[in-house]
């Protein structure tokens, strides 16, 4: 597999904090790969974007992106493989009508009109928000605006898509309908996508989970390893399975067996001591 | 504070040719003193309808009425303070709001707009922030030197801090850790179990389940159910139409009852899941 992003010993501490935000972090992702990078609030998450994003300055490390190492001279040329999705899109919104918003950044790039247009058709298409075009971004709902918002990065046509807890205000459709879209997305156009949440369950369709603590990272495996550390996730501020947390309550008169059963499994081990009876 | 709404429209853009209806004969009930989640997708009209309590949006037709207010398309925009101390509102990302130098006079900031006296306001500091879950040594830092997590609780302490009898919640815990959710979520509880009637708006229906008292489901701006969250959480003709998902517990009590189970009105919460399962697994 081919590296996009090379991490090295990267440190970063915010000033008058005595406590690194990111601490000695070393970690490499992968051309096509699908990242889920989890941790509670506070844990480095969003310093590590803006670290890879190069919006803040490491203390000591390097950040690697696409064989170059960021540095003042080729980081405009860097954040150009690299689109960002925020978690609050109010934070994002520049222009008067949505279809202005997605072109904001293709104006930048200086396309010319005709092709623009049919890039934020397009982007817009694919986000199921085309018929809201000529709205005012600012009338639509939080999930609404979140879509734009997405639209407006993929227009621009990035090699690594971030997503900085961009689906949280989602409600569950639309949260499903993005985190599909980001899937075919990175088939279909051999993008790199960086998801960060602490929705344990938004992880599903990533392919490898990075957990986030203290700066630091506390584990580093495929999903399925990653649910069966059960209750522990709460440890790292993560939610426990729904399936661990019912054991749980179940343990005291039901006999079932040790450790941890998905959804599927502790069904199963029901069925079977209902149809005992 | 008890608030009624009778056949509340609400359209944006009502002058123009591209006029769509926020809220569409909305007619509902909200109890005094009991936590109401509100529940709908996106663009549903959740917001919309929540924006009417305080007066921030106006019906185009119908009336509402909020404790002693009535409130109409011709609802002057003059002395609506008094309505508004008594009406909080934490919208979405409320930490976006934050603008002082210090925690302690952002939290300052609404009780004074509503005259608290500075000491009055000062002394509402000093005990919300400790009410949310941070300690009084943040008072002094800068708000924008803090964790998302701890912006938006000095946020909702700013709107705690004016003592307002009525709570508007706008999807407060979007983006925070599920430890974070659950302290919030307790302390709303709490401010109820005080005399504070709850209004909150989500998406997650553990939260409802566990919380509310009461639901109203919103479709295209229109109400489409309300009462007990155990009996609209069993409304088959929502579920069919996509209009309602299931809080956790619900869901895996729909896929049990495949085999050898079965569930006359499905479990919302966990202690309920778990107490059917082992009275059906070990019968009575």
């Amino acid at each position: 597999m081919e590296k996009i992003i090379s991490i090295k010993n990267l440190n970063y501490t915010y000033p008058d904090s005595k406590k690194p935000a990111i601490n000695n972090l070393t970690v490499d992702i992968y051309k096509n790969e699908w990242l889920s990078i989890v941790g509670k609030n506070g844990s480095g998450k969003s310093t590590l974007t803006k670290l890879i994003d190069g919006l803040i300055d490491a203390d000591s490390g390097t950040v690697e992106i696409d064989g170059q190492e960021i540095n003042e001279e080729n980081i405009w040329e860097v954040r150009t493989k690299i689109g960002i999705v925020f978690q609050n899109p109010d934070h994002q919104f520049v222009g008067a009508t949505v279809e202005d918003d997605v072109a904001f950044g293709l104006e930048n790039q200086g396309m010319p009109r005709e092709q623009m247009v049919k890039e934020v058709d397009h982007a817009l298409e694919l986000v199921g928000m085309h018929d809201f075009k000529k709205r005012d971004p600012q009338t639509l709902s939080g999930g609404q605006k979140q879509r734009v918002a997405i639209a407006g990065v993929l227009a621009t046509k990035p090699r690594i898509i971030i997503m900085d807890e961009s689906t949280s205000m989602l409600d569950p459709e639309g949260r499903r309908t993005v985190l599909n879209l980001i899937q075919n997305l990175r088939q279909q156009q051999d993008l790199t996508i960086i998801s960060i949440t602490h929705d344990i369950s938004e992880t599903e369709l990533s392919q490898r989970i990075v957990v986030l603590n203290d700066g630091q990272i506390v584990r580093d495996d495929i999903p399925k390893n990653i649910y069966n550390i059960g209750t522990n996730l709460s440890k790292f501020g993560l939610e426990e399975p729904f399936s661990d947390e019912l054991m749980s309550t179940l343990r005291d008169s039901l006999e079932l067996p040790e450790g941890y059963l998905n959804e599927e499994e502790l069904m199963k081990q029901l069925w079977k001591l209902r149809s005992n009876m | 504070m008890e608030i009624t709404f009778e056949h509340v429209t609400h359209s944006y853009d009502a002058n123009s040719p591209i006029a769509n209806l926020g809220l569409d004969d909305v007619s509902l009930k909200i109890d005094d003193k009991k936590f109401t989640a509100i529940v709908g997708q996106t663009g549903s009209g959740k917001s919309t309808l929540v924006r009417h309590i305080n007066a921030l949006l106006k019906p185009t037709s119908g009336k509402l009425t909020v404790g002693d207010r009535i409130i109409t398309s011709e609802t002057n925009n003059k002395n609506l303070k008094p309505l508004r101390k008594k009406v909080g509102m934490v919208f979405q990302f409320p930490e976006s709001q934050l603008f002082e130098e210090t925690v302690e006079k952002d939290i300052m900031f609404g009780p004074m707009n509503f005259g608290f006296s500075e000491s009055e306001a000062k002394d509402a500091a000093h005990e919300m922030i400790e009410l949310v879950g941070l300690s009084k040594d943040y008072l002094q830092k800068s708000p924008f030197d803090l964790s998302g997590g701890q912006m938006r609780r000095v946020a909702i302490a700013g709107v705690l801090a004016s003592n307002p009898e009525t709570i508007i919640l706008d999807e407060p815990t979007a983006g925070l850790d599920p430890v974070g959710r659950h302290e919030i979520m307790d302390l709303f509880k709490n401010l109820q179990s005080k005399g504070r009637t709850i209004i909150l708006i989500t998406h997650n229906m553990d939260d409802v389940a566990n919380y509310a008292d009461e639901m109203a489901v919103m479709s295209q701006g229109k109400l489409v159910a309300s009462g007990l969250p155990s009996d609209v959480f069993n409304n088959q003709e929502l579920l069919e139409n996509d209009l309602l998902t299931l809080p956790q517990s619900a869901q895996f009590a729909q896929s049990l009852a495949q085999k050898y189970f079965q569930f006359d009105k499905l479990p919302i919460t966990i202690d309920e899941l778990s107490a059917e399962i082992k009275q059906q697994v070990n019968g009575d």
